[in-house]
């Protein structure tokens, strides 16, 4: 799977890369895998898989989705 | 008096003098700043019904307390007069340098009246003030007009605050530019500053803001501190990393993207136009204002040109993009260039032509209106040539000029349904469908619809969050969804709505404290006392805000608006046609039961939003009372 990330999630990510690849042997819920990877799930506002938005707690996520997590944004 | 310079500057055009006032610390403590001062100086000095246009409105330029201090963030300065756009209380904030360098070379305010029978501009030299000739200025794009007058007075560190062409023409959402790059850009407040023959105000400063500091030591640590943390805390790193146009992909997802004019909230093309494409294809570098450790500015090369101006922020970017139909992200880089070379407010001008390309697709203007033009969304040439045409006031940009509102009342049929916009000033970039408070902001703001009138919804949707935490100092305890109205979010909303005015009162940038960034509210609150050697309470400080922000609601009483003009566009009680939130509309209902809720909430009469003699006593205010309720004081 791909995962990317946008707002200050970014700020959480390995390096705070944009976005990293992330290898599933089996179909994975989101929670664990932000979990992992250090993204807090309280600053978690928006989820998207395959362009669809989702909700964070019941997803779960296969090899080969491409997975969007976004913070609050605001203003400007 | 610490803190202030304790000096306005005062100018009558029409007969050339020049005075200096001196502030008392009475007046201080009540007034400070920014938006609290110009609101007081409008109120007394401009009166009511003054055509904007005329020589009797009032320009003020009013720093904040902290303006110039070296704390990130606090740089901002409000233009304000009477709005050319909605007629009422106007307003427009901006950061950059000219704020600062105006402190230190001794002024907290520049009050401009009458008019100058020729062009002129404004040359403040420390404490001496001069009328100079602009005729040879007057015409030119904004860019070449700095390099003039920097040239002319043989310094180039001299920071210049203008209108362009767009306000020499009075187009109607003109702004002002300062270092090509700082935007005053809402109300209209250029095309004031063109109806004077004032094309631009030059300063040059030499003193330091912490020669005015009570406790210059602690301010400095307080802003060291802050600048160190800038990297460490996620909301000013995104800031700077991405700036704002970071936000298009995440208001995308969330379907609250503004696009074809508001129908609908996600864009099919945000590919071409998101953070990752402006990094890739127009980004060449990153700045600050004044003293700001943030760097949330971008500079930015067009069809491969280094640009003079600033790159385009996320208003910019949705307004010209997305809004239009328009996926080329260099056409709407060259849109921004345009707006800052005429010096037009983006906002509007994109929300306007938006306005044209549904009245255009509607039938409702056709190419003989236009000039054989094909206005349809997603064409950027046209945006592009429309721009040009506004700012010129030439073929139908002498409507356009003219904004939304009342381009829609000229056109006539449906045209009103098109116009995005609350007391004739068009919506900013964020989707009310979405985040109701922003909703409410639109409505209920003094200056029309402004997106920075409260910190949006999805900051204090999840109490764990580190905004939302940030947010328990000004009092703020329950956590809400982004689309709720109600009592509770009312409440919400009052105490945010408070916060915003306090900065703006003082000079902070909407991107500086939190909830929606990074200063505590706490270091907010000690850098104010550290200034000034006041010792404020949150409560105290949040009272300053409020003030504030009664005196621009008295200001629109006097000038006949009423709860009528709290209000939305009829399209954002309709569904959204696409993205995550299809179908969504505000509900009417429960939006004007919530507006009911604030007026009381806010201590003004929960029917007619006319602010109660109680409250406007209690915010010392009394003085106010007789311009919305003669003989009742």
């Amino acid at each position: 799977m791909k995962l990317y990330t946008g707002g200050y999630l970014t700020f959480y990510m390995p390096e705070r890369k944009h976005s990293i690849d992330i290898q599933l042997n089996a179909p994975t819920p989101l929670r664990d895998i932000l979990a992992q990877v250090g993204i807090p799930l309280n600053e978690v506002a928006l989820t998207a898989i395959n362009g669809e938005q989702v909700e964070l707690d019941t997803v779960l996520v296969k090899d080969g989705d491409v997975v969007r997590v976004f913070s609050s944004v605001d203003g400007g | 008096m610490y803190g202030t310079t304790g000096k306005i500057l005062r100018v009558n055009l029409t007969n050339g003098a020049i005075e200096t006032e001196t502030l008392t610390e009475e007046f201080y403590r009540l007034y400070p700043g920014g938006k609290a001062l110009a609101g007081y100086i409008l109120l007394n000095e401009l009166p009511p019904h003054t055509d904007p246009f005329s020589p009797e409105n009032v320009l003020v330029i009013a720093n904040g307390l902290l303006t110039g201090a070296p704390v990130s963030t606090a740089t901002r300065y409000i233009v304000s007069a009477r709005s050319p756009l909605t007629g009422g209380y106007g307003e427009s904030e901006a950061g950059g340098f000219w704020g600062p360098e105006l402190k230190m070379a001794g002024w907290e305010a520049i009050v401009v009246k009458g008019k100058a029978p020729k062009p002129v501009y404004l040359w403040v030299n420390g404490d001496q003030a001069e009328i100079r000739p602009a005729e040879h200025l007057w015409g030119q794009m904004t860019a070449d007009v700095q390099e003039d007058i920097r040239l002319e007075l043989g310094d180039d560190k001299i920071r210049v605050l203008q209108t362009g062409i767009a306000g020499e023409n009075r187009v109607r959402f003109a702004g002002l530019t300062n270092d090509l790059r700082h935007f005053n850009g809402r109300n209209g407040l250029g095309a004031v500053m063109g109806s004077k023959n004032l094309r631009a105000m030059a300063v040059r400063g030499t003193q330091r803001y912490q020669s005015l500091a009570y406790d210059a030591k602690t301010l400095m640590s307080i802003g060291g501190k802050l600048a160190k943390s800038v990297k460490e805390n996620p909301l000013s790193w995104d800031l700077q990393q991405r700036g704002t146009p970071g936000l298009v992909e995440p208001l995308n997802t969330g379907g609250i993207l503004p696009t074809r004019n508001f129908r609908q909230g996600a864009f099919e093309k945000m590919e071409d136009v998101k953070w990752e494409a402006y990094e890739k294809q127009i980004l060449t570098a990153r700045r600050s204002c004044y003293a700001c450790a943030v760097r949330c500015k971008r500079e930015v090369a067009v069809y491969g040109q280094p640009s003079p101006y600033g790159g385009p922020e996320y208003e910019t970017v949705g307004a010209f993009g997305p809004n239009c139909g328009v996926n080329d992200l260099q056409a709407i880089a060259r849109a921004g260039e345009l707006c800052n070379a005429y010096m037009l407010d983006s906002i509007s001008c994109g929300g306007t032509i938006a306005f044209a390309m549904e009245c255009f697709e509607h039938g409702l203007i056709g190419l003989d209106d236009t000039g054989g033009i094909d206005l349809r969304f997603g064409n950027a040439e046209a945006m592009l040539r429309m721009i040009e045409l506004i700012a010129r006031r030439e073929g139908i940009g002498n409507l356009l000029a003219e904004g939304s509102k009342r381009a829609a009342e000229k056109i006539g049929g449906d045209a009103h349904f098109f116009a995005m916009q609350v007391k004739g000033q068009e919506l900013a970039m964020h989707e009310p469908r979405g985040k109701y408070n922003v909703g409410m902001g639109y409505a209920i703001s003094e200056i029309g619809a402004d997106h920075l009138v409260v910190a949006h919804d999805s900051a204090f949707a999840n109490p764990d969050s580190i905004q939302f935490k940030s947010a328990r100092g000004l009092g703020i305890e329950k956590a809400l969804p982004p689309r709720s109205l109600g009592d509770e979010k009312m409440e919400l909303f009052y105490i945010l709505e408070k916060w915003g005015s306090l900065e703006k009162v003082v000079g902070y940038c909407f991107f500086g404290p939190a909830p929606r960034s990074f200063i505590p509210v706490e270091d907010v609150l000690a850098s104010i006392n550290a200034a000034t050697g006041w010792t404020l309470s949150m409560q105290d400080a949040l009272r300053i805000g409020e003030r504030a922000t009664n005196m621009a609601r008295i200001f629109n009483l006097r000038e006949g608006f009423s709860r009528k003009d709290d209000t939305l566009p009829e399209r954002l009680f309709q569904g959204l046609e696409n993205g995550a939130l299809q179908g969504n509309a505000l509900p009417r209902d429960e939006f004007e039961a919530s507006l009911t809720s604030l007026y009381r909430i806010k201590g003004w009469h929960p029917e007619s939003g006319v602010p109660t003699r109680e409250r406007l006593e209690g915010l010392s205010l009394g003085w106010a009372l007789e311009m919305i309720a003669p003989g009742t004081k």
